[in-house]
């Protein structure tokens, strides 16, 4: 009794001596906490960003002692449904990078790019309006890439096939060679990951999309169309089997394993084939995107945002010396190396086409890049894409586009 | 808020019977639990409830009265009757399944042979095992390019080749399910087996010996003796599986998702997925889920008193 009585006694005392030790320092300056929450784009523990956030924010930590910055990052799969689900709860974080929602803006939720952000006008300006909601940029391109068509010189060699296929007629002949050589001809991946993409790109090739001139357009005739030259595709073995079950990670490293014939990839495909080692550079290819009657000009761009939460509002200011922090080139140029991505500002993305030859055309393709729609029900539409879009590979594909469409207009 | 008027008009319950303070003792005892009880049960069943009568942005913000309409978008969801139907084969093929191999198991693991308690633990390695960690060694061992099933599949001339429709089975949402119902009673059964074989251990040797002395064979003393005293043991192995079976998550959601579409979702995933965009049709999803579950206790109840008068 006695003992713990006085064990209490010392504690309290070297409290006290330890308030009045730090008393002045936090007089000074309240310690401020940022937590970052992020899509992990790495592949493994190796090379998780994570590790390159950490090294941001103690970097920045070391430059700023007062703020701290916590950093988490989840898997790509799990990054929609974690963030809405910490929205939904009101645990706000205080910055995000990944996927950019336009209704956070419509809440209210989140600080305009001016007011977090020294120099607003060097991300990239063409994914501005990606990021906008009435006019006003709240979320700031951070990363960035466009896709393009990949083939396996190889596959194709071994099935008599001299270039890359221009329309759909060439590809699906080439991909039905390539299939009776026991190979998977075209890898198309309908799962949830991301279907929106691969739906996109199949949907340009045929002068559709998702919105035509602001008007959402999903179940039309076009589309529809797309989606039935898509199932004489599959249903013929062309493709890998139950493609709507089949997820974009997947199916890039079974192309750098040699096994798939051709598929829509982007740059991230790069270390993935070196990786794997069963590729040599001279092995694959790339070409613009097939479209139903020739080549498509343009492709799908696509840029990741960081968006700052205004949570309790205090921290604006915190957040501000963070982002500006973060959003220097050589970060920039490190994110887009690490992951094989661009860049999102328009200076990393100049010094990075002088850097590596390789991504300059990719930097060149994005100002005409097709993009995703900047709506707040994108989000929906979105999800409800990844979830149903593969079951419009079948007898049926309009009523699938049809309840998509549905879900566009509801709204949210 | 309803907690404590709940836990009020139970206190003035009691006053108004006697005023004597003693009366009041038990309340001690049982108010911790009856508040813990208000708190972790009935009040989110009361949010629930609320929460699918309102109009909830994607984002959690309440826009205001939604009436039935959540109950009205939820019916008409294309996918809602074959996820409806999917739920029930799911639960009456998992439990009716699980309970016959565990009537099968726990009667083999009732008797004397050498290494019994050896296999004893070893039945407890898939309950003891993360459902989720079982369902992605399953998700894995069947991929379609190089999953160690399809492997062996192919070494036995039993399917040719990888990557082909054959060998892609949770790509297939009839083969998927079924492969899913397999998890699912492989993760059960240990659960039912020993809660069988404390019932078989509960079953007097006299009896047996009784039996033995008139002749009986060994089905007629199984039929006539085992099974009726089994039944306490039996029903409520039953009835825990079916509650079990009925919310189980992981393994669909590891292993399919519940694609292609909704096409291997139960009302479980179901309402999972609804909840990333519609809050209050998942909620609506919820409670019908939820009137699901108090249909099964009332029948449990009924049941349980049913089985007592037998007995007595």
């Amino acid at each position: 009794m006695s003992r713990s009585l006085r064990a209490a006694a010392i504690a309290g005392v070297s409290a006290l001596a330890l308030g009045l030790a730090t008393l002045p320092h936090s007089a000074q300056a309240a310690d401020t906490t940022l937590n970052l929450f992020a899509a992990d784009y790495g592949t493994g523990p190796a090379d998780s960003s994570q590790i390159y956030w950490q090294g941001i924010a103690d970097a920045f930590h070391a430059a700023n002692p007062d703020i701290t910055v916590k950093v988490q990052t989840v898997n790509w799969n799990d990054f929609d449904t974690k963030i809405q689900t910490m929205i939904q709860n009101r645990q706000f974080p205080d910055i995000t990078e990944g996927d950019y929602f336009a209704n956070y803006a419509q809440e209210g939720l989140l600080y305009k790019a001016s007011d977090v952000l020294s120099d607003p006008g060097n991300p990239m300006p063409v994914f501005k309006a990606l990021g906008s909601y009435q006019g006003e940029q709240y979320g700031i391109p951070f990363t960035t890439s466009s896709r393009a068509f990949f083939y396996n010189k190889k596959l194709f060699a071994e099935a008599g096939i001299a270039d890359a296929p221009k329309t759909w007629d060439e590809l699906q002949a080439d991909a039905a060679k390539i299939q009776a050589k026991g190979h998977i001809g075209y890898g198309l991946p309908l799962g949830p990951e991301e279907a929106q993409a691969e739906a996109l790109l199949w949907f340009l090739g045929n002068g559709g999309g998702f919105q035509q001139d602001g008007k959402w357009v999903i179940n039309s005739p076009q589309n529809v169309e797309t989606m039935e030259f898509l199932t004489k595709l599959v249903t013929a073995g062309d493709t890998e089997p139950n493609p709507g079950t089949k997820n974009r990670a997947a199916m890039l490293e079974q192309f750098a394993e040699g096994q798939v014939g051709m598929l829509n990839g982007i740059t991230t495909l790069l270390p993935i084939i070196k990786k794997a080692g069963v590729l040599q550079d001279s092995d694959w290819g790339t070409a613009p995107i097939t479209g139903k009657a020739g080549p498509l000009d343009k492709t799908l761009g696509v840029c990741d945002f960081a968006a700052a939460f205004k949570g309790d509002g205090t921290k604006q200011a915190a957040i501000k010396k963070f982002l500006d922090f973060t959003y220097q080139d050589k970060y920039q140029i490190a994110f887009a190396q690490e992951y094989n991505l661009l860049p999102g500002t328009t200076s990393a993305a100049k010094a990075i086409s002088v850097q590596i030859p390789v991504l300059a055309a990719f930097v060149a393709a994005l100002p005409k890049a097709v993009q995703y729609p900047s709506d707040p029900v994108w989000a929906q539409v979105k999800t409800q894409i990844q979830q149903i879009i593969g079951t419009a590979i079948g007898p049926d594909p309009k009523s699938v586009l049809d309840t998509i469409q549905e879900t566009a207009l509801k709204g949210s | 808020m309803g907690v404590l008027t709940a836990e009020q008009s139970v206190t003035t319950r009691v006053r108004r019977k006697a005023w004597s303070p003693a009366k009041l003792a038990p309340l001690l005892w049982v108010g911790p639990a009856m508040l813990l009880i208000a708190v972790v049960v009935l009040w989110p069943v009361v949010i629930m409830i609320r929460t699918a009568f309102q109009h909830i942005s994607p984002d959690g913000f309440i826009l205001g009265s939604a009436g039935w309409k959540n109950f009205v978008y939820l019916w008409q969801e294309p996918d809602l009757p074959g996820i409806l139907i999917r739920t029930v084969i799911w639960v009456v093929s998992i439990v009716a399944c699980t309970m016959l191999i565990s009537l099968v198991l726990s009667q083999l693991f009732n008797q004397k042979f050498p290494g019994r308690r050896a296999a004893r633990w070893a039945l407890i390695a898939p309950w003891a095992a993360s459902v989720m960690m079982t369902s992605i060694v399953f998700r894995w061992a069947l991929d379609a390019n190089n999953g160690v099933i399809n492997v062996f599949l192919n070494d036995i001339g039993v399917l040719y080749g990888y990557n082909n429709n054959a060998s892609d089975w949770l790509g297939r949402p009839g083969s998927a399910f079924t492969w899913m119902i397999i998890v699912a009673i492989f993760v059960s059964i240990p659960f039912s087996t020993y809660a069988l074989l404390a019932g078989l251990q509960g079953i007097p040797s006299d009896i047996y010996e009784a039996a033995k002395v008139d002749g009986a064979s060994p089905w007629r003393t199984y039929r006539s003796i085992t099974l009726p005293l089994l039944r306490p043991a039996f029903i409520v192995a039953l009835l825990i599986n079916v509650m079990n079976v009925f919310n189980s998550f992981p393994i669909i959601w590891e292993m399919t998702r519940g694609g292609p579409g909704h096409r291997t979702s139960t009302t479980t995933t179901f309402m999972y997925q609804l909840k990333q965009s519609y809050i209050g049709e998942s909620a609506a999803m919820s409670v019908v889920n939820f009137g699901m579950v108090v249909i099964i206790v009332l029948i449990y109840l009924r049941v349980t008193v049913w089985g007592k008068d037998e007995a007595s």
